[in-house]
């Protein structure tokens, strides 16, 4: 059973808290998820599952409802809006994504509903937080990238800048765990003080704080900007993607022993020694004979495969990895046989093979289940609420 | 400002009281680390000359200077991005008697956190089992990069967070369609998506122990963590053979969605489009032929993207993209500057709301590093000192937790198995020290 058993979450957002209360439900909290009439706008998000219909289609939903309950209430109705108002009194946790303004809405609001039930921690996640001069602007997965100073420094030079892997949604993934983090630790705290709290979580700040590589101590004390530098990054080398055979491969070469290996194996497959020199042991003359530094790591890459770059660069000792794709990662042995994969007989999506749990722990907690139906569980919960 | 003059009879924030010990490198255990510090943890992190964190190898640019070599590890602006409230005690885990102490210190402890490579943890002695016979309700928590498991394929492998992103997917998702991987190469996410899920660990273990006065063992295996983001595009895989690919910042669910030039050098505005309500404030914001009625739906505007594309950037090239974000807001578009290092200073949202923390620093007299995302209203999360120096706190730490004489820690010290700081008495200024009070950062004034 998770230690979170017994935790009542209710997830009034949609994305950005999604992934963390994906983690709370499947670490034994119950976790409602309240939906408007029209479905999650979770649903609406693609790849779709062949041949089911709508509002169960998305792959989306099936991924990050797991284990959560539907609860349908159309907040428009003063009947629907007395449900919400009596369901958030009810939680440990509310997750709220309103604009600020929208917040402190009367009856459904967090000051209504601590005012109605102390104990309630409120989670507030905005784009900007709720406090400053952009607090009402709206946001995305890009804005957020844009706005923490990354996307800038992402992309080749004379291109726009680009969000990492923008299909995936990592920064409100990102947020979503730290959401599910504040709430922890309030419900921690709540044993020392008595009562929750209110959360301010900006979706800009939570990206800023996995962005110190552009932020602003890093830049006031060299003064080097970073323009984008296409897959290889400027601070020594052999650092980034490199051309194989088949693909890319990505090395990494920052420590002393690291490097070494490294040019000890360029040495060994294109017979150039002067590699070997041990002026090249620091990271900043690699940095500054970076071109020479490429050219030499690459005629070692484009010599192989991949795999074969992966398996024989690491049994020297070094941090390498093959650029892989969605389709190389299902077939990928490691997370093969780490029986990393669940099989799973889903009542919408037949049987699947879906992604295991993210870290393993030596106690019985996970416990996983599928995404529920639009409404599956109104009744149930509003009946208990009575 | 920060609260901590109101907490400081009792600490009441979720970790005070809680202590960690900290073997780490580079982002993924210290990004947790950090977390533990913030919200009241007293987290010891243990430090090598021998090896020292990739983090501190950095330095500075400004301090590749003959005189300043004995200190250069401690001028890293890394190091209090990473490590600002915790101590640092310098102690090479080789020698019998350190290892020894660090042990004494793991016994005191309620958390052992690590990115050690599991075959270097197990040279140490540092496996669960061995750590859990010093201390049974210890919470364990270790980082490897392809699990803690001999049998397993990449067992030995090692990697960090920037090659861990493209070994699960992130690198090959990101570029322009077409052309070959943009990759990540500025950031490693997984370093920090794996340092969140362990505190998610430590905090669910906490919880556990709480009820059961069980310790625990946590195994965030870097790549299962981060692999896990990917989990709709791999359940689509598993049942269709689809393999998504990069295509630029464009999503099935919105478009547009992009980033568009603006007036200036290399200067863009990200825009994104979520719903039909959004379009349609874009249509009245800019008009035109983005107007066409046949335009009006999602499928329509993806198979008309680059037409789409074209027509705003006429729009944006000719305005500011400060200005550019600022309209279309106005107007109920999600957008903003695409900030570069100097937008990211001047930003008003981030100075209005003091994201930027400085704080006494023994090197530098004060320090400025990155602020804590989660504002909490009632048991506020602080830090009362910038990145410790390179085995600042050897000496209280081996003498009050781990019960060491001054004799003893001496005789470590002259043999080199523990350190502390260099010319503790030296005090440095980051170029930039004379601008805090006019760049407006908040300064608790605790400095000397």
């Amino acid at each position: 059973m998770g230690p979170w058993n017994g935790i009542r979450v209710v997830d009034l957002t949609g994305l950005s808290a999604a992934y963390g209360t994906r983690l709370m439900a499947a670490l034994g909290a119950e976790v409602i998820k309240v939906e408007s009439p029209e479905g999650d706008v979770v649903r609406r998000f693609e790849p779709y599952a062949p041949g089911v219909e709508e509002p169960e289609a998305s792959l989306w939903w099936a991924f990050l409802a797991a284990g959560k309950k539907s609860v349908v209430l159309d907040t428009g109705t003063p009947e629907g809006h007395a449900q919400l108002a009596a369901l958030l009194a009810s939680a440990d946790v509310v997750f709220d994504d309103a604009p600020p303004a929208d917040q402190d809405r009367p009856g459904t609001g967090h000051r209504a509903v601590r005012a109605a039930n102390p104990a309630v921690t409120w989670v507030a996640i905005t784009p900007f937080g709720l406090t400053g001069p952009h607090r009402d602007w709206l946001s995305s997965d890009l804005v957020a990238w844009a706005s923490c100073g990354l996307a800038y420094t992402i992309g080749f030079p004379g291109e726009p800048p680009l969000a990492p892997a923008a299909p995936v949604q990592l920064a409100m993934h990102y947020t979503a765990i730290n959401a599910a983090i504040a709430a922890m630790l309030a419900l921690r705290a709540r044993r020392r003080i008595g009562r929750g709290q209110l959360v301010d979580l900006s979706i800009q700040e939570t990206m800023l704080s996995m962005a110190p590589e552009t932020g602003v101590p890093l830049y006031l004390d060299d003064q080097v900007p970073r323009p984008r530098a296409g897959n290889r990054r400027p601070v020594t080398s052999p650092f980034g993607l490199f051309p194989c055979q088949d693909g890319h491969v990505a090395i990494l070469a920052l420590q002393p022993n690291h490097w070494q290996a490294m040019a000890r194996w360029i040495a060994d497959v294109t017979g150039n020694e002067g590699v070997l020199d041990d002026v090249f042991d620091d990271i900043a003359v690699r940095h500054e004979a970076a071109e020479a530094v490429d050219m030499w790591t690459e005629e070692l890459t484009t010599s192989a495969t991949k795999l074969e770059l992966f398996v024989e660069g690491q049994r020297r000792g070094i941090p390498i990895t093959p650029v892989n794709t969605v389709a190389d990662l299902r077939a990928d042995p490691h997370l093969a046989q780490a029986g990393w994969w669940r099989d799973e007989n889903h009542p919408v999506l037949g049987p699947v093979q879906v992604p295991g749990a993210p870290f393993l722990v030596s106690h019985e907690w996970w416990a996983w289940s599928v995404a529920p139906t639009l409404g599956q569980h109104t009744d149930e919960v509003l009946e208990q609420l009575g | 400002m920060d609260g901590r003059e109101t907490m400081d009879e009792e600490d009441l924030r979720a970790l005070s009281g809680l202590r960690a010990f900290e073997l780490s490198v580079a982002v993924a255990a210290p990004s947790a680390g950090r977390y533990l510090a913030y919200h009241g943890a007293d987290v010891i992190k243990v430090e090598s000359r021998v090896n020292p964190d990739v983090a501190r190898l950095f330095g500075s640019a400004w301090a590749r200077t003959e005189e300043l070599a004995p200190v250069f590890y401690d001028t890293s602006p890394y190091l209090p991005e990473m490590s600002a409230g915790k101590r640092s005690i310098g102690l090479e885990l080789k020698d019998a008697d350190s290892l020894g102490a660090a042990r004494t210190l793991l016994a005191r402890s309620d958390v052992f956190l690590s990115n050690y490579t599991a075959e270097a943890l197990a040279r140490l002695g540092f496996g669960y089992d061995d750590l859990r016979a010093v201390n049974p309700g210890l919470i364990y928590v270790v980082m490897p990069g392809f699990g803690a498991e001999p049998s397993l394929p990449y067992y030995p492998f090692r990697a960090f967070g920037p090659n861990q992103a493209p070994l699960v997917g992130l690198d090959a998702l990101t570029g322009y369609a077409g052309q070959e991987p943009a990759g990540i190469a500025t950031v490693a996410p997984p370093d920090y998506v794996a340092g969140m899920h362990a505190f998610v660990a430590i905090l669910s273990a906490l919880e556990h122990r709480d009820a059961t006065g069980e310790g625990s063992e946590i195994i965030v295996s870097q790549m299962e963590t981060t692999v896990s983001l990917l989990g709709p595009y791999l359940i689509d895989h598993a049942l269709t053979g689809r393999t998504p690919e990069a295509n630029g910042n464009r999503l099935a669910w919105a478009a547009p969605c992009g980033i568009y030039p603006c007036s200036g050098h290399d200067r863009h505005v990200a825009i994104t489009v979520d719903d039909d309500q959004a379009w349609q404030a874009l249509v009245d914001l800019l008009g035109g032929e983005l107007a066409e009625p046949a335009l009006a739906s999602l499928d329509a505007r993806q198979a008309a993207h680059d037409r789409i594309d074209a027509l705003i950037t006429e729009w944006t090239s000719t305005v500011s993209p400060a200005e550019a974000a600022s309209r279309l807001q106005a107007a109920g578009v999600a957008a903003y500057e695409v900030l570069d290092h100097r937008g990211v200073l001047a930003d008003p949202q981030i100075r209005d709301r003091h994201f930027y923390d400085v704080k006494p620093s023994t090197r530098f007299g004060r320090d400025l590093f990155s602020g804590h995302p989660l504002r909490m209203s009632d048991t506020p999360a602080h830090v009362d000192w910038a990145g410790p120096n390179m085995g600042e706190h050897t000496r209280e730490v081996l003498g009050d937790l781990a019960g060491l004489s001054e004799a003893e820690i001496d005789a470590l010290i002259e043999r080199e198995a523990a350190f502390t700081d260099r010319q503790p008495e030296l005090r440095l200024q980051r170029p930039f020290d004379m601008w805090y009070e006019s760049l407006g950062f908040v300064d608790d004034g605790e400095e000397s």
